[in-house]
């Protein structure tokens, strides 16, 4: 009896981490279809870590653009071992420290605490970095100049602030859309950036902006709820967290008739009005590029300027801005449906 | 899937499990010896990496880092400890109120930052990824340390105390034992290892993360009761409390290498947290099944239809 | 010397469940005395036990050991005044600690410990004389974890536990109710043999009215929280099972009752 209900209880154990971890790989092969891409060539002149710290929507695609930007250029001359750290920051350090050990040529780190362990991780190793926000930041860095001045290069995921706080007074003058909240996860650093940034901007302007800050999914609800009580427009920067919670912002904003205005397209997809979007797709891809650059024509990541995303488009959700009754100038692409 | 590449890989794990082993030992003050589940250490190991790390990046040296990290852990857990005995709140609330008070608290420390880094080229850090062996001998230092400390403050007569409140309060307070006092005591020393784990582990991954602390008890009970299970598999009943500690260390270790391994057969990581969950359950789940399964209705049901 | 000045205590006042458990209970304990309490099912015999080892605060009333007013002390830190033996065999010592840890612990009742070391080479040889004259044979099984041993093994240790250091009184809350009758005798010997040795004080609670009336020099009665009897002297020396009944029966004017056998043991 007793080792019947053992053996139960671990065949159980094991059906249930086989049909997640099926579960798990289908979704990941949205993210950059490792089944393949794992596969190791042993021909391959270059070997290629990429630590991404969670699954989401704006860091699969960075990952997919940087995969796609090395296999333009190399072909079937590179191997590229995506790991992901499932939003576990320790588990970054693990897979880093696996490159590492692995003696791979470049290791790609999608979002910050990624690179902050690919940095701890060597000395010698180059690392692109990609979706991080602010480089001197995140590498506690005393003098920023544009390079890091280290093995590190990369693209930064921010949507140029000032152009977004243009838009944003476009579509929503501050004579009838006098209050503006920031809603944004107070445990993300990116989005902390941001909302400073984009403050004063917008206070220029003759705004009058407050945060609203939640500290992980479960307050979601309740701070939009709040944001929605005192706010006439609602801008969400480009937040992990938020991006993650869409739907529920949306079920709550869009009753109340708050229009959003979102920092990523990701975000405006399905609860924002209008956005100023980067595609986490043309971002990866440029710092592929760059880890090209490395690679193939032995450049040196201390001497890389930091990339920005050139292609900024302004982007409207057709669906919520007529429910909402805003009209949008033509100059605005209609968002495209997944 | 190279097997060589899991092999190289391996100091990391080990260097990692050895280090949140000084975690493990902080969650079996708790667990084992004071019997209760204390979840303030999902906070405290945040506070740990937060504290040394802002006070490394201000100048202060490491090792002063380190200790007032070290004492931080101590106040959080004095915190839940006054939360469940002066106040009455049983104790795995106490803890979780602890933790979530943490969140906001660590935040504050960090200046409202969710991440700040502690760049290894800047600083003499204890230790860190970038020389693998070396923070496995430094972590290693402080483990044996610890053991001994723990060793030696066990079988003091404040340490008796200590143990027989958890084993049996009612006892302890004929004894003129003050179990409150003893469990303060112990939720204060455990967290305190615990942000001393978490202070290493920040330099050790150059970075303190507000999330660094997430599901860190179950890494621990992980440790804690793993190392349990191989421990009385190897020693049987010679297990003797030097053992018993170092085979939660040990337990760390193999639960790093588990994790390695499932990196190294790229399953997907998404579930990790899930399988730790369901690995702890089932361990902690035997010793009582064990026990139900020869005193269940059924077997007497069967005993009896015997007759 | 203990006194007992008039204690009262409630237990749920208030609600549904209120029970009024000690009604008035006053009783004076002269050094050296060893005073059996007998009484049926929630008589407050337990409960008066309780009230002096401060589980709890009373109501009102007030309680002194040795001239020091104890009311407002917790259990912890009465503890240092007395020793005590419970019925589950199972509550007096800690079942995961060697039995030389548990005397040790005992050996500190009611002083500071600090970080000096909880067994010292002196105190092993100590108890292991100790311990032989229990004849028990744990004196060669002192680490042993005090789980392993049967439940008057148990009993027998926390009886060692709460003499080690001198009581200025033993309380003994049937103490060996939850033995079987053979061992119930071993463990009530070698109460008498401790009692008499260290000359304790000494309040005896007990079921079985055949062993208030054969051990100790006054026996008390409780019913519905008072003392509704007080024998002593000569006139305990000849007591009977009859005779107290009768006595109950005169007293409370009503029958004796109680689950468990009283008259036998």
């Amino acid at each position: 009896m007793k080792k019947k209900l053992l053996a139960i209880m671990l065949t159980a154990a094991m059906a249930v981490t086989t049909i997640t971890a099926c579960g798990g790989n289908t979704g990941s092969s949205t993210g950059g279809s490792d089944a393949t891409q794992n596969v190791s060539n042993p021909n391959a002149k270059y070997n290629v870590g990429v630590c991404q710290l969670v699954q989401h929507p704006a860091l699969d695609a960075a990952t997919e653009g940087f995969t796609a930007a090395l296999r333009d250029s190399l072909g079937e001359d590179v191997n590229i071992t995506i790991q992901n750290a499932a939003g576990d920051s320790a588990t970054c350090a693990t897979i880093t420290n696996t490159f590492v050990s692995d003696g791979v040529d470049l290791i790609m780190a999608n979002a910050t605490p990624a690179l902050q362990a690919a940095v701890s991780s060597t000395g010698d190793i180059p690392i692109v970095g990609t979706s991080v926000t602010d480089y001197a930041t995140a590498l506690e860095l005393d003098s920023w100049n544009g390079k890091t001045g280290i093995n590190v290069t990369g693209t930064s995921d921010l949507a140029p602030l000032a152009e977004q706080a243009a838009m944003l007074k476009d579509i929503f003058p501050a004579s009838t859309y006098k209050n503006v909240g920031i809603l944004y996860c107070a445990a993300e650093a990116n989005s902390k950036y941001q909302a400073e940034e984009i403050t004063k901007e917008l206070t220029e302007m003759g705004y009058a902006v407050s945060d609203y800050t939640f500290s992980d999914t479960n307050d979601v609800a309740a701070v939009t709820t709040n944001a929605c009580q005192n706010c006439d427009v609602i801008y969400i920067p480009t937040d992990n967290t938020a991006a993650s919670c869409t739907e529920t912002i949306d079920s709550v904003a869009r009753p109340a008739g708050v229009p959003i205005v979102a920092g990523e397209e990701g975000i405006c997809k399905v609860c924002g009005t209008v956005t100023l979007s980067i595609n986490y797709y043309d971002i990866g891809y440029a710092a592929g590029e760059m880890a090209v650059q490395i690679l193939k024509d032995g450049k040196d990541p201390k001497d890389m300027e930091i990339g920005f995303a050139k292609n900024v488009t302004k982007e409207f959700n057709p669906e919520i801005c007529s429910a909402l009754g805003i009209t949008v100038p033509d100059d605005y692409k209609e968002i495209a449906k997944d | 899937m190279d097997i060589t590449s899991l092999f190289a890989a391996l100091p990391g794990n080990i260097a990692q499990g050895i280090i949140w082993g000084v975690m493990a030992l902080g969650v079996y003050l708790t667990f084992r010896v004071l019997n209760i589940a204390d979840l303030t250490v999902d906070g405290s190991f945040a506070t740990g990496g937060a504290v040394t790390v802002v006070l490394i990046t201000n100048g202060v040296p490491v090792p002063v880092a380190i200790l007032v990290a070290v004492l931080a852990g101590a106040l959080a857990g004095l915190c839940t400890g006054i939360l469940h005995t002066v106040l009455g709140i049983p104790d795995i609330l106490a803890g979780i109120l602890s933790q979530i008070a943490l969140y906001s608290i660590n935040l504050d420390i960090m200046s409202g930052c969710a991440n700040m880094a502690v760049n290894v080229m800047k600083y003499k850090l204890l230790l860190s990824l970038r020389n693998v062996p070396g923070a496995i001998l430094v972590s290693l230092i402080f483990v044996v340390v610890i053991i001994a400390l723990m060793y030696w403050y066990l079988g003091t007569e404040q340490g008796s105390a200590l143990r027989s409140t958890g084993n049996n309060p009612a006892m302890s307070r004929a004894q003129g034992i003050n179990i409150n006092m003893m469990k303060v005591i112990a939720l204060s020393l455990s967290n305190a290892l615990v942000a001393l784990s978490g202070g290493l582990i920040a330099q050790y991954q150059g970075f303190a993360d507000i999330n660094m602390g997430r599901g860190a008890i179950v890494i621990g009970l992980a440790a804690v009761i793993i190392g349990e299970v191989i421990g009385n598999a190897i020693f049987k009943k010679k297990m003797n409390f030097v053992l018993r500690l170092s085979f939660v260390v040990i337990g760390a270790i193999i639960y790093y290498i588990v994790i390695g391994i499932v990196l190294w057969l790229h399953m997907p990581t998404n579930d990790l947290k899930l399988f730790t969950a369901i690995i702890v359950a089932i361990f902690l789940a035997v010793p009582y099944l064990k026990g139900t399964a020869n005193n269940s209705f059924r077997k007497a049901a069967k005993r009896g239809a015997g007759k | 010397m203990i006194r007992a000045n008039d204690i009262h205590k409630t237990f749920n006042p208030g609600t549904i469940n209120e029970k009024v458990a000690l009604n008035g209970v006053t009783l004076e304990l002269n050094d050296g005395e060893f005073v059996t309490v007998i009484g049926g099912n929630g008589a407050g015999k337990s409960t008066f036990l309780n009230a002096l080892a401060g589980v709890w605060p009373v109501d009102s009333g007030s309680i002194e050991i040795d001239g020091v007013n104890v009311t407002g002390l917790s259990e912890h830190k009465r503890a240092k005044y007395l020793g005590r033996v419970f019925q589950d065999p199972m509550t007096g010592t800690a079942a995961d600690m060697e039995i030389i840890e548990n005397l040790a612990l005992a050996n500190r009742r009611g002083k500071n410990r600090g970080l000096s070391w909880g067994v010292t080479k002196n105190e092993k040889e100590e108890y292991y004389e100790l311990l032989k004259e229990l004849d028990l044979g744990l004196e060669e099984r002192m680490t042993a974890k005090v789980g392993l041993l049967s439940g008057g093994q148990r009993q027998a240790l926390t009886l060692l536990m709460a003499t080690l250091q001198k009581p200025k009184v033993l309380l003994l809350d049937e103490h060996t109710a939850a033995l079987d009758p053979k061992t119930a005798k071993t463990v009530l010997e070698t109460t008498d043999r401790i009692v008499s040795n260290h000359k304790l004080t000494t309040l005896m609670v007990t079921h079985n009215m055949k062993d208030a009336i054969n051990h100790g020099n006054r026996l008390i009665m409780m019913n519905e929280g008072k003392i509704i009897l007080n024998i002593s002297g000569e006139e305990k020396k000849n007591l009977t099972v009859k005779d107290l009944l009768q006595k109950f029966e005169e007293v409370s004017g009503e029958e004796f009752t109680t689950d468990k056998a009283i008259l036998g043991g």
